[in-house]
């Protein structure tokens, strides 16, 4: 028996054979209903080229002022990081290593990774670290939380609406930007494919 | 009757991180991406019971005591989860209040009532529809994260509403159980395999 011809369904261990979907065809799993594959056109080119616009937008996204205030003349901008560094200087440290992690560090990471990732596998070259990477990168995904925290933005600036007049800067837009390519990013990501070149390009190396 | 038809039956192990299958016993770490094999997630039951626990006594003072203090000259008192949902009420912003309810206190209490159902359903073998109760964990694992939008907003508010004796945001004890709450029960649901619920059917 090989076991490549066979896989197994994660979320309710079903054996089953292995298809080669084509692009934009979904396989779920007959028992769970998990989504086995999803397969994109170019999975590849198009994660490396996201993810490289995603770097760019970091640095506007992260250095530019999000959201200002101004309160009987008082004026008070806000960065991304101004969150975090006001709650660990009222001493809720805790809170802001959770704030700093899932707004600024894993999205960093993820963008960085998926390039590194993506930009290996598109110009076919070998390294061994890509695995740990692809394998990072799956567990860092689900604490970077970009499209929650735009939520907060909404909320807070709601809340504040009614005290304070509110300014938008330019670092919103490209927070905005960012989330969005980062939303696309995670919808091109084919990780069966990824696997699959990974390998091929890591035995290709050890011959 | 027994069931046959899992990898684990036919004497194969999934990689949790590439998916790649592994004939069992032959190997301890994938011999595609070297990571750790297992059967199942190690300790499932053990982690998520745990994890779970810490999630609802630390709810208690995550309600209880006060998320934040805003002062506008110099007037002003803290209040708790449920005081800032009311005070955004009375001063008519009922879908912004709806949006916090739901993310602050309905979703945390849902996902811990939601994984003890599961542990339950595990532990006792419960005979259920596994492909809805396997629905139910899928929805759990994915509103965890939106519980976060609270901790965020306060984050803004503090560092916005930073202008002295003008108007002030002070973050409060609560904050940080709050966030404690979130993590660990998304801790927990990660750590729930959701292949236990298929073992523990008798017929599949």
């Amino acid at each position: 028996m090989k076991t490549s011809n066979y896989l197994a369904c994660p979320e309710c261990d079903l054996l089953l054979h292995r298809t080669f979907p084509v692009a934009g065809e979904k396989v779920h799993c007959p028992r769970c209903n998990y989504l086995l594959h999803n397969p994109r056109a170019n999975s590849i080119a198009r994660t490396f080229s996201l993810s490289l616009t995603g770097l760019f937008l970091l640095f506007p996204a992260n250095l530019l002022p999000i959201v200002g205030i101004k309160v009987l003349g008082n004026s008070h901008d806000g960065t991304l990081l101004s969150g975090s560094v006001t709650l660990f200087n009222e001493g809720m440290w805790g809170v802001a290593i959770l704030v700093f992690l899932s707004s600024i560090l894993f999205p960093v990471l993820n963008i960085v990774l998926a390039l590194l990732i993506s930009g290996h596998l598109y110009f076919n070259r070998a390294n061994r670290y890509l695995s740990f990477w692809l394998r990072a990168l799956k567990h860092i995904e689900e604490w970077a939380m970009l499209e929650v925290y735009l939520l907060g933005i909404i909320v807070a600036c709601v809340k504040l609406a009614a005290m304070a007049e509110l300014k938008f800067g330019l670092g919103l837009t490209a927070f905005v930007l960012l989330l969005l390519v980062t939303v696309m990013l995670s919808g091109s990501f084919d990780s069966t494919l990824f696997w699959q070149r990974i390998e091929q390009l890591n035995s290709h190396e050890k011959k | 009757m027994k069931k046959n038809n899992t990898a684990l039956a036919q004497g194969l192990i999934r990689c949790h991180d590439c998916g790649c299958l592994n004939k069992i016993f032959s190997e301890t770490n994938c011999s595609r991406c070297d990571s750790h094999l297992h059967q199942r997630l190690p300790y499932s039951f053990q982690r998520t019971l745990a994890l779970l626990l810490s999630g609802f006594a630390l709810y208690i003072p995550a309600n209880l005591f006060p998320i934040m203090t805003v002062t506008q000259l110099g007037i002003g008192e803290p209040h708790t989860i449920l005081g800032g949902i009311v005070a955004l009420i009375h001063s008519d912003m009922l879908p912004i209040a709806m949006l916090v309810l739901v993310a602050s206190i309905l979703v945390p209490l849902l996902k811990l009532l939601g994984l003890s159902l599961l542990l339950l359903c595990v532990y006792f073998r419960w005979q259920v529809n596994a492909k809805r109760w396997t629905q139910m964990y899928r929805i759990i694992s994915f509103v965890g994260r939106w519980s976060m939008l609270d901790i965020f907003m306060i984050s803004i508010l503090v560092s916005l509403v930073n202008l002295g004796g003008v108007a002030q945001v002070i973050a409060g004890s609560a904050a940080t159980a709050f966030a404690a709450v979130v993590v660990l029960t998304m801790f927990a649901a990660k750590s729930f395999d959701p292949r236990l619920i298929w073992d523990a059917q008798d017929e599949a």
